[in-house]
């Protein structure tokens, strides 16, 4: 995922901001990582460059 | 629609699509036609590697209709192997860029490969749902979808979403598979149906009214199949009295004043 993406990212459920935790990037993109919503108190990872935002209801 | 069969509907969705990315073919039951009237073009087609080319799951050409510019921010909704992503990521250049979500990762990781052999900068794949759009409100010029909306169980959240995250004055352009006529409740109930872009369908005036109940403006449609049965078509022959391919076409309403 690339960093410009945070401007548009939102989360799935509450459509609230988004932090960005990079836990690895190479020079094109962040490889692994995480988007956290506060106010849902939930985490949605950023595995092999891909966000994952599927509602936590829906993640297997 | 119960909570737990819209559930039931989605893991089957998910899990014919992951069957389809693996394999790489299609999820129509006869060879799919993929360049022609209404499809892709020989040139856009040529223009892709072999294996994107010939990998499309869609009955229609999205960004044909979309009238893409330079510049626009494009959302393509169901991206599946990131056919219609590679086509509007050339037209809206390097200034602007695609987003698709897909809610099946085998899809996922299959149009992040293409994308990576394409070389292209300006496409993203994230994993979400339709229903449920990570994006914020106001931030994309234009949606597309190829096929994929019939396959929603809940359709009215899917246009819901579209228009949230559409710019006021923002385009919908999508190809979809509408009903001609009411299918059998025995062929409804069939999952294998469903995942096969049929049960799912609705009639084609009670699919635009939705459009226009979520808050949308000038929806139009175009049916996109082929005037003679003879001729090549996205939908198989035994399916053409039930079903046809349309693009539609609406707006999210300009600010006022």
């Amino acid at each position: 995922m690339k960093k410009e993406l945070m401007e548009i990212l939102a989360c799935p459920v509450c459509k609230g901001p988004l932090e960005l935790t990079v836990e690895e990037e190479d020079e094109r993109e962040i490889v692994k990582g995480s988007l956290y919503c506060g106010h849902c108190s939930e985490r949605y990872p950023i595995e092999d460059t891909i966000p994952n935002l599927l509602p936590p209801g829906l993640r297997t | 629609m119960a909570k737990e069969r819209s559930q039931a509907i989605k893991q089957a969705v998910k899990e014919r699509y992951a069957t389809l990315a693996r394999r790489q073919t299609s999820c129509c039951p006869t060879p799919q036609i993929r360049e022609g009237e209404g499809m892709y073009s020989r040139k856009e087609l040529q223009d892709l590697p072999q294996n994107v080319a010939e990998f499309s799951l869609g009955c229609g050409n999205p960004t044909a209709i979309a009238e893409l510019r330079e510049g626009e921010t494009v959302l393509d909704l169901g991206s599946g192997g990131g056919i219609d992503c590679f086509l509007a990521a050339q037209k809206v250049g390097k200034k602007g860029r695609v987003i698709g979500v897909d809610m099946t990762p085998e899809m996922v990781f299959l149009a992040r490969e293409n994308t990576r052999k394409m070389g292209l900068a300006n496409v993203e794949f994230r994993l979400g749902e339709m229903e449920h759009l990570p994006l914020e409100a106001n931030s994309v010029d234009v949606i597309i979808s190829n096929c994929v909306i019939n396959l929603a169980p809940d359709k009215d959240a899917v246009f819901k979403e579209a228009l949230r995250v559409l710019k006021p004055g923002g385009r919908l352009c999508i190809s979809d598979i509408v009903l001609k006529r009411e299918l059998s409740l025995e062929v409804k109930e069939d999952m294998q149906q469903w995942t096969g872009c049929v049960a799912g369908a609705l009639k084609g005036k009670i699919y635009l009214g939705k459009i226009a109940r979520a808050g949308f403006v000038q929806v139009t449609a175009q049916d996109n199949s082929p005037r003679e049965k003879s001729e090549a078509s996205p939908v198989p022959g035994r399916l053409r009295d039930y079903i046809s391919s349309v693009n539609v076409s609406a707006r999210k309403p300009s600010v006022s004043g």
